[in-house]
């Protein structure tokens, strides 16, 4: 018989694998680690979008002429862009056919001939320059002194708010991160000290033939670690496929305004982390919990 | 090598089992400890064997106070000490040769010489055959044997022993008495608690007698006559 003992052997001398204490401890754990999981793709996840959602609206604009009765708007266009063209910092400006708006709010309204019909107001989109200044509040002064009805928008409002939106579930599941770490430690101390008043005669033996603290200890560790880990596994698959499917159905909502939420490597890589981190987590707490309860024996 | 100074013990809050003990046993001293039920046999035993700290006086063994151990020094002190418990605690789920050799592998000892030390001593003790069996499947003579090849494998400098034939024949319990005089030959201390008068009388050894919770020492003829006069 081998007495060699590691994260994938046997508790020699304790056999803490017929503990029926422990036998449920990798369930919890696996339903602890979906949660994680689920927590950890959220913060990557929303995290990249809001850079993407940044990126794309920071350096766009639009120019809104706002409609007038029974008037064209075209000659207002022709002259709204002939002054944006000309600002300094300005890449690229596009005046909008009506047609184009309309099938913009196609998903909204409905049919894009009637909403042709409708009083709408004629945009301009405008591209600022890479690595360019543009004093937008003077921008916008400028364009209303020389096209009344003009309006500069900058998207910040409405980015300011996607953002806060974002960052509170980042919070939200940061929090989540915590709470699940903290119920796993609890869950995992309550195994360990059942474990040791389960298995006192033989740790009171193997101390008076001359054991060290912390050869009990490693036994107890590699097991409850060894257990963590196996046991967040299937918690982690799950919550990959759960993943999947709903990144899936984002991708099927046809939200034009703003892109579904995609992982990143980083967060790929923190997800493979978590059954090791949680086999750490469990190897620290078994440890300092099995030390501190030997300590009070003589 | 072992000292008690007005020692006395008792656990938790409860009253003390063991009252101002003293007692010096000379390195290489061979004693019986003997007692009614209850006396605090067990108690002084597990002082002995460093299970238990005394709860006031100096206990020093192997030259060292106890409680100037630290946490660390334990062990290794633990090492130089024997136990054969009443009631055996073997390892139910290790095999004959692995319950032998459980403290020589937990102090690193080759496992070439494991082997080999614990085969010979199975073989004394008349277990050679029975190598590979878990104690479930011994008797209670045999699962005695067990124990003591267990205390013994480290050639420890004190041998305490808990009622140590008191599951076997004569004939064995001599065989593994006169193992325990052989040990104490080469210089262990040993403390043998029994309540077998048989055995005080054939052997010869001091006597410690337990007697409301203190201890009292005389030469086994001396005991003798206080216990045939108390029995009448």
């Amino acid at each position: 018989m081998s007495f060699r003992f590691g994260l994938f052997g046997k508790s020699a001398e304790l056999q803490l694998e017929k503990d029926a204490s422990s036998r449920y401890l990798p369930v919890v754990i696996s339903a602890m680690i979906f949660l994680a999981a689920l927590a950890l793709a959220g913060l990557f996840s929303i995290h990249t979008a809001v850079q993407d959602w940044s990126r794309a609206v920071s350096g766009n604009l639009t120019v809104e002429i706002a409609y007038e009765d029974g008037k064209s708007l075209d000659k207002k266009v022709a002259v709204a862009t002939d002054f944006l063209k000309s600002f300094p910092g300005i890449d690229n400006v596009r005046p909008l056919e009506s047609t184009e708006a309309a099938r913009m709010l196609e998903p909204y309204l409905g049919r894009s001939d009637i909403i042709a019909s409708l009083p709408l107001p004629r945009l301009i989109e405008v591209t600022i320059a890479e690595n360019s200044s543009v004093d937008l509040l003077a921008a916008a002064e400028k364009l209303a002194d020389a096209v009344p009805g003009a309006q500069l928008n900058t998207h910040r409002p409405w980015l300011d708010k996607m953002i806060l939106l974002a960052r509170s579930i980042q919070v939200l599941a940061g929090a989540i991160m915590v709470l699940v770490s903290i119920v796993t430690v609890i869950i995992v101390i309550f195994a360990a000290r059942t474990g040791m008043v389960m298995h006192q005669e033989i740790i009171e033996v193997l101390h008076l033939i001359g054991a060290q603290d912390h050869y009990i200890a490693r036994q107890f560790q590699d097991y409850y670690a060894r257990l963590s880990f196996l046991g967040s596994l299937p918690g982690l698959i799950l919550a990959i496929i759960v993943m999947q499917v709903l990144g899936f159905m984002a991708g099927q909502l046809e939200a034009s305004l703003i892109t579904a939420p995609t992982m990143i490597l980083e967060g790929w890589v923190a997800l493979a982390m978590l059954p090791p981190l949680v086999a750490l987590l469990t190897t620290t707490t078994v440890r300092w919990i099995v030390l501190g309860s030997l300590k009070r024996m003589m | 090598m072992i000292r008690f100074e007005n020692v006395g013990m008792r656990y938790g809050m409860g009253p003390e089992v063991l009252r101002d003990i003293n007692l010096h046993l000379k390195p290489g001293s061979f004693h019986f400890l003997t007692g009614p039920t209850g006396a605090g046999k067990s108690s002084l035993l597990k002082l002995l064997a460093l299970s238990h700290r005394p709860s006031r006086g100096l206990l020093s063994l192997f030259g060292q106070e106890v409680s100037t151990l630290g946490r660390k020094e334990l062990p290794s002190f633990r090492r130089k000490i024997g136990v054969v418990f009443q009631e055996f605690r073997l390892l139910d789920h290790l095999s004959t040769l692995d319950n032998v050799a459980l403290p020589l592998r937990i102090a690193g000892a080759d496992e070439d010489q494991v082997r080999k030390h614990v085969a010979e001593l199975l073989d004394w003790v008349g277990l050679g055959t029975q190598i590979d069996a878990k104690p479930p499947t011994l008797s209670g003579g045999e699962k005695q044997r067990v124990a003591i090849a267990r205390a013994v494998i480290n050639r420890p400098q004190l041998l305490i022993a808990d009622e140590p034939t008191g599951s076997m024949d004569p004939d064995m319990g001599l065989r593994l008495m006169h193992l325990f005089q052989e040990l104490n030959k080469i210089g262990t201390t040993v403390v043998i608690a029994t309540h077998d008068i048989g055995l005080i009388r054939k052997f010869s050894n001091p006597v410690m007698y337990l007697k409301d919770s203190t201890l009292h020492l005389s030469q086994s003829d001396e005991y003798l006559d206080q216990y045939h006069r108390s029995s009448l």
